[in-house]
């Protein structure tokens, strides 16, 4: 107990550590451009100025808030989407040889695809900016929660598998007991994976889509408003909740590990 | 002494007009099996044509040196292992593949490690019995988790236990589906002397309560185990190419009593045969000096 908390105390310490070198190196580059790059400081007071009021939900004006939601609901339809087929199909190449030998040269082709590269093809497809966000956020959720799934699935120790058919479970109970539960740790580690890509991602998208959402408004509000103060605030407001996401993950992958 | 003749003569009139409704039936039939295992360094044959009949109702132990392929021929009975060449018949039925009417404990417990001790068992017996209520499947797990005695241990999952309490959810894993034929792979080797004996006791107990129509193969280390609860024990010689070296009946009468049974010399006659086949340097002269 006592150890733990140690050890906790000790993280925090170094996180601050890191925090104060970062911005130590941010206001020297600051002071060196002469401010063309804003001091943390006065970053600070972009930030304060973009989080006044940030549910404002105008027809005209969208609070920091809301299009922080709208992005992260385009990240959420796509990446549910693209789990959604991921695992049950991660499921079939981990369990059959002959589905695996089938579908993995199509993955090895598709996956080095740069997601921005399928932008124009959603477009084409939806006719619709948004959609086509959407659908990028799905194509690039789909392989590392596909990969991590039938390499899980295809290891399912022997052990496990000989309990099923000594007592003869179903094929519905093998996979909701036995398959699922061994899955779930390698599935989590996709799903982190995934979510990673597609928050990268959705950035870009939104450049290119316009629209609400954080993408946009570094275009936007950011680069096109000669605010670099905003870009500044995007930045790390994009990397703050990607690291959270990250961590919520990482936090369910641990808890569905399992010691023998 | 004329009641003894008297007893002897109708125990034999009684015998030859149940003649026809005791003959033994036989439960398990290997047929010359040989199994081979395909290594990087090409085929490994673990047991070469081996046969062995096991009646129904028969206790049977395997014995031999680690790694002679005792866990391999009882995997070709439970289906886990498929035969080379040969054949197992179980229940008078070829088998493919394992099935509900032969329990199986394995030597390594396989338990599942997400699932607790209750939900382990459960499972099992859902899949295994599913003619039963749910009412009933409940039952089953709690009375069968009370004789291994871990009914207070039921939401622990098997990482939170110890090996032999594992080994225990495993045995009442396999009691609890109630298989004609039980097959156990070093079922009480994690458990202390005390819990062993329960173990024992307890397997006994649900054999008897069949009327004595289970069918029991049992691997084991143990001498003294093997010749408590066995018929016949299996000596096996060592691998590769393992076959039996020698069965060794144990004319013991049932119910056997640990105690008293030690003493008799038919078991110190058995127990001497049977550490002289296993360990080839001993001769009964030498245990006898
Ligand atoms: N799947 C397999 N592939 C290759 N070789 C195997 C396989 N299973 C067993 N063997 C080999 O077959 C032999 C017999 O193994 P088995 O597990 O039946 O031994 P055992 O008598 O049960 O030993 P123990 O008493 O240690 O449990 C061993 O040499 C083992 O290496
Ligand atoms: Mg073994």
């Amino acid at each position: 107990m006592k150890a733990k908390a140690i050890k906790i105390g000790w993280s925090v310490v170094y996180f601050v550590a890191g925090m104060l070198l970062l911005l130590g190196m941010w206001d020297m580059v600051s002071r060196m451009t002469k401010g063309e790059l804003p001091s943390p400081v006065a970053t600070w007071g972009t930030f304060k100025e973009v989080m006044t009021n940030p549910w404002q939900n105008d027809p005209d004006y969208k609070g920091i808030g809301i299009k922080l939601l709208s992005s992260l609901a385009r990240v959420g339809i796509g990446f549910g989407l693209g789990s959604l087929i991921a695992i049950p199909l991660g499921f079939v190449l981990g369990s059959s040889r002959i589905a695996m030998n089938i579908i993995n040269p199509i993955v090895q082709i598709l996956r080095p695809v740069s997601p921005l590269a399928w932008f124009p093809l959603g477009l084409a497809i939806f006719q619709d900016s948004p959609k086509a966000s959407i659908f990028m956020i799905f194509i690039c959720s789909l392989w590392p929660t596909l990969i991590n799934t039938s390499f899980g699935a295809s290891s399912i120790p022997q052990d496990h598998k000989n309990v099923g058919k000594a007592f003869g479970f179903s094929v519905w109970k093998y996979i909701t007991k036995i398959m699922l539960p061994y899955t779930l740790p390698h599935i989590f580690t996709g799903l982190r994976l995934s979510i990673g890509v597609a928050w990268m991602v959705i950035v870009a998208g939104e450049m290119l889509s316009g629209g609400i959402g954080l993408g946009y408004f570094v275009w936007e509000e950011g680069f096109n408003g000669g605010s670099i103060g905003k870009i500044l605030v995007a930045i790390l407001i994009i990397g703050a909740v990607g690291l959270l996401l990250d961590r919520i993950f990482t936090s369910l992958q641990k808890r569905f590990t399992y010691a023998v | 002494m004329s009641t003894a003749t008297t007893n002897i003569a109708t125990k034999n009139i009684a015998d030859s007009i149940l003649e026809p409704v005791l003959t033994p039936t036989t439960a398990i039939g290997i047929n010359n099996v040989t199994v081979s295992f395909k290594t990087p360094k090409g085929t490994y044959t673990a047991v070469k044509e081996i046969s062995l009949t096991v009646q129904k109702g028969e206790i049977v132990s395997l014995i031999g040196h680690s790694g002679c392929g005792k866990s391999t021929l009882m995997g070709t009975i439970s289906g886990m292992v498929k035969p080379t060449t040969g054949e197992v018949i179980a229940n008078g039925k070829k088998v493919f593949g394992p099935g509900p009417d032969r329990g199986i404990v394995f030597q390594n417990y396989s338990l599942l490690p997400w699932l607790s001790v209750y939900r382990n068992i459960y499972e099992a017996v859902d899949s295994a019995l599913k003619e039963l209520s749910k009412a009933e499947k409940r039952e089953l797990v709690e009375r069968n988790l009370k004789t291994v005695h871990l009914w207070d241990h039921k939401d622990k999952l098997p990482g939170q236990l110890s090996g032999g309490m594992k080994q225990r959810v495993a045995i009442a894993r396999a009691f609890a589906i109630n298989p004609s034929i039980l097959l156990l792979d070093e079922p009480f080797g994690a458990l202390d002397a005390l819990t062993k004996s329960n173990m024992h006791v307890e397997l006994l107990k649900l054999w008897n309560l069949d009327n004595r129509e289970k069918t029991i193969v049992m691997v084991t280390h143990d001498i003294e185990e093997a010749i408590f609860l066995s018929d016949r024990v299996v000596v096996m010689n060592n691998g590769p190419e393992a076959t039996i070296k020698e069965i060794v009946p144990v004319p013991l009468e049932r119910p056997r009593n640990k105690k008293d049974i030690v003493h008799d010399p038919v078991y110190m006659q058995t127990h001497d045969r049977l550490l002289n086949l296993l360990i080839d340097k001993f001769s009964i002269a030498d245990i006898k000096d």
